[in-house]
């Protein structure tokens, strides 16, 4: 036996590494993938052999798709989890996976990965030219760039112009677009950035053009379905209480404790109302590993001012903004339901903010035996007021770039990863109304 | 006369104490990282064998190229970061009279070694050619600098009552009393610090989840392997420095010393592997002032205090 096929044995059995891009429908199936151990969840595409895309990805992105997909190392391919979505990806993946049974992937993406380096499956070709986005062209006499020696647009990029920065100097400033597909951030969601070193001297939330076939937000979640049907109080409030863990294990991911994250997901696939103790434990953790300590506090606040009316759930509260639907919700009433709110507003706060509404959460699913909210009752979902065609998602990000200015890159993913964007939501904006700017 | 060894033998000692020193950071951290996410079962063969699969996936994995890449550069930084981890582990003496070279200036050997890792992360971001690697290897000037004269200042002070830059006799001045209790504030500050150094767990800002992945955010392959190699490497070299420098080295009851130099080492080790599973990433800015403002200063005052102590 030569010594490549004996490396490609001992390669299969090794965890996959795999780049997933969460699509509408899919983004909790996703997060859940860390608990797989015959995975590897990468974030950059580079060190991915496998580009799995989960859910439904809109048109509109197939460009940014096929980038992503010649980004990923050879031998590879791409596998399509469809998790109920009869919508194909706009590019055609190499292997589907119809089951939403996580183990079902698991097999399915190991099975791929092992008959890749086997040669039973040839790695895809690029999707993409090998070419250049845009000819060298600048405006000097040799084709250079703009001003000095730097400037321009060499190969439709451009370069890094000097502009003031906060100490008073005059530094390079690139313009750089992060996104649809950056890992610490929801899918679909493009930050165009002006960056001097890493900090963050301006920022856009760039939307989908418009005109572009919308994804509408069709994927059936117990929140949604209680818009349109009665849905028992106790279901709402433990899917309430895993929404906030999930968003936790994220934020535990961005603060680069995947190993925490993968305790707290596991918490959250298991959670019963008699559990509202292993949130106080929680409480603990989070405080002794600093993610509630000094790697949050003071990063992003926003004032409680900017957010009154917002209705954006532990968002506003945790700005100290007293606004919760649930007060008004017949189903609550002689439940003992007060809003939490806490002061601060930074990243800290909201992670605290969610802890404390995952514990009551629990309390709530124990305690309200068979009531039902009725779809006519306004309705709190773990990230807001929800109604039909009225998303917390649209009320959040025009904040974003205000809250975003000056801050040191770290600080601005933590703080993305703060506002808990849905990704459904974040999918399903359209029409850059209100004050979301226009880039 | 300071003793060397050949240079075969010399070779060949540091290259088997890297690959065993590396497996060991791997076993330990996939054993941290399963015990932090309290995992039910233990799964003891996932935890000695992934290492060696995901070397193995990664030879499997080919090499990637970006546009217009810095094809040498690339090749060269992880090749200079495992150079620099050997150049510092070849001085840490094992036991009485036993290292791979012990200058009379070994001291200095290492504090070069460890000055020139902020060469090799710059050259690995900067190589590709690319946002995430160049953000993460500008980020690592600014917190290499900072953290490198605490490092320095904290190992430093190990020489004072050694009066001697020699690694072998910093040991020696040990057999009474440990460093780690002669000077009290060293051995912390140079573990923070030595996370820092090997851009590890809290400290891994040039290749942080931030940056998604960093310098390393466009490595496949061979590339990526080599890279973690050698940050395994320089983290074991520090480890192994810390156990001579502030543990005692050798000195030891009943067992042999090189024995206890194992154990040492292996206790720094863990302390330093597991922080990656229980403290969150650290803020660069903050960091850095906190560098200037305190971890300066109480290096300065862990000087001033050993030496005042030895007059």
């Amino acid at each position: 036996m030569g010594l490549r096929p004996a490396v490609e044995r001992v390669a299969a059995r090794a965890p996959v590494p795999v780049f997933a891009v969460a699509g509408a429908g899919a983004q909790a199936q996703v997060d859940d993938l860390l608990l797989q151990p015959r995975l590897h969840l990468v974030d950059s595409p580079a060190a991915a052999n496998v580009l799995l895309i989960a859910g439904s990805v809109p048109a509109h992105l197939a460009g940014e798709l096929a980038r992503l997909h010649d980004g990923v190392s050879r031998p590879r391919l791409s596998l399509w989890w469809s998790l109920g979505s009869s919508v194909a990806p706009p590019m055609p993946p190499a292997v589907e996976v119809l089951d939403a049974d996580p183990s079902v992937l698991v097999e399915a993406v190991v099975d791929t990965h092992r008959r890749l380096l086997f040669g039973e499956l040839t790695s895809s070709p690029p999707v993409l030219p090998d070419e250049e986005p845009a000819p060298w062209r600048g405006i000097g006499p040799y084709g250079q760039g703009g001003t000095g020696m730097t400037g321009g647009v060499p190969y439709g990029r451009p370069m890094a112009e000097v502009a003031p920065d906060r100490d008073g100097l005059r530094l390079d400033q690139l313009t750089v677009r992060i996104g649809p597909f950056f890992a610490r951030f929801p899918t679909g969601l493009v930050l165009e950035v002006q960056l001097q070193g890493d900090v963050v001297q301006q920022a856009h939330v760039v939307v989908a053009p418009e005109g572009e076939a919308a994804v509408e937000v069709d994927v059936p979640t117990t929140f949604r379905d209680a818009l349109n049907t009665p849905v028992p109080v106790s279901v709402l409030e433990l899917e309430r209480a895993r929404s906030h863990l999930r968003s936790i294990a994220s934020a535990l991911v961005a603060h680069q404790l995947p190993s925490l994250a993968r305790r707290v997901l596991r918490f959250a696939s298991n959670v019963h109302p008699d559990q509202s103790e292993d949130v106080q434990r929680l409480h603990r953790l989070l405080r002794r590993s600093q993610v509630l300590g000094w790697a949050t506090k003071g990063v992003g606040p926003i004032p409680s001012d900017q957010l009154e009316g917002t209705a954006t759930g532990p968002v506003a509260r945790a700005s100290g903004v007293d606004q919760d639907e649930r007060t008004t919700d017949p189903a609550y009433l002689g439940l003992g339901f007060e809003p939490i709110v806490h002061d601060g507003g930074d990243a800290r706060a909201r992670m605290a903010q969610r802890l404390a509404e995952a514990g009551q959460a629990l309390q709530l699913a124990g305690r309200a035996g068979d009531r039902h909210h009725d779809p006519e009752a306004s309705l709190e979902s773990p990230r807001g007021r929800l109604a039909v065609g009225d998303l917390p998602a649209q009320r959040l990000l025009p904040l974003l770039p205000a809250v975003l200015e000056g801050m040191e890159w770290g600080d601005a993913v933590s703080t993305v990863v703060s506002l808990d964007l849905d990704t459904d939501e974040v999918l399903a904006l359209r029409s850059p109304d209100r004050e979301l700017p226009v880039p | 006369m300071r003793a060397y060894l050949d240079p075969g033998a010399a070779v060949v000692s540091v290259a088997v104490a890297m690959v065993v020193g590396v497996y060991v950071v791997a076993v330990i951290d996939g054993t941290a990282g399963r015990l932090a996410a309290g995992a039910g079962r233990s799964d003891l063969g996932a935890v000695l064998l992934d290492p060696l699969r995901t070397v193995a996936l990664l030879l499997t994995q080919r090499r990637r190229r970006t546009e217009r890449a810095d094809a040498p550069g690339w090749a060269l930084a992880p090749g200079l970061l495992g150079g620099l981890a050997a150049t510092g582990l070849a001085v840490v003496p094992v036991g009485p009279g036993t290292a791979v070279a012990d200058p009379s200036t070994g001291f200095v050997v290492f504090a070069t070694a460890i000055a020139f890792v902020m060469i090799a992360v710059f050259l690995h971001g900067w190589s590709p050619n690319s946002l995430f690697p160049l953000i993460g290897a500008y980020r690592y000037g600014a917190q290499a600098l900072s953290l490198q004269i605490p490092f320095l200042l904290a190992m430093l002070a190990t020489a004072l009552p050694a009066e001697s830059l020699a690694v072998m006799d910093i040991v020696e001045a040990q057999a009474d009393l440990w460093n780690v209790v002669r000077q009290p504030l060293g051995l912390p500050l140079y573990l923070m610090v030595g996370v820092g150094v090997s851009f590890w767990g809290p400290l891994n800002l040039p290749d942080g989840a931030d940056l998604i992945g960093g310098t390393s955010a466009e490595d496949a392959g061979t590339d990526r392997l080599a890279w973690e190699l050698a940050r395994a490497a320089m983290l074991f070299s520090i480890a192994a420095m810390g156990a001579a420098a502030f543990l005692g080295g050798w000195w030891g009851p009943l067992l042999p010393g090189p024995v206890w130099m194992a154990l040492k080492t292996l206790f720094l080790l863990v302390v330093m592997v597991s922080s990656r599973h229980l403290v969150a990433r650290v803020r660069i800015e903050p960091f850095v002032v906190a560098c200037w403002a305190v971890f300066i200063p109480l290096a300065l005052v862990n000087i001033f205090v050993s030496g005042a102590l030895l007059l």
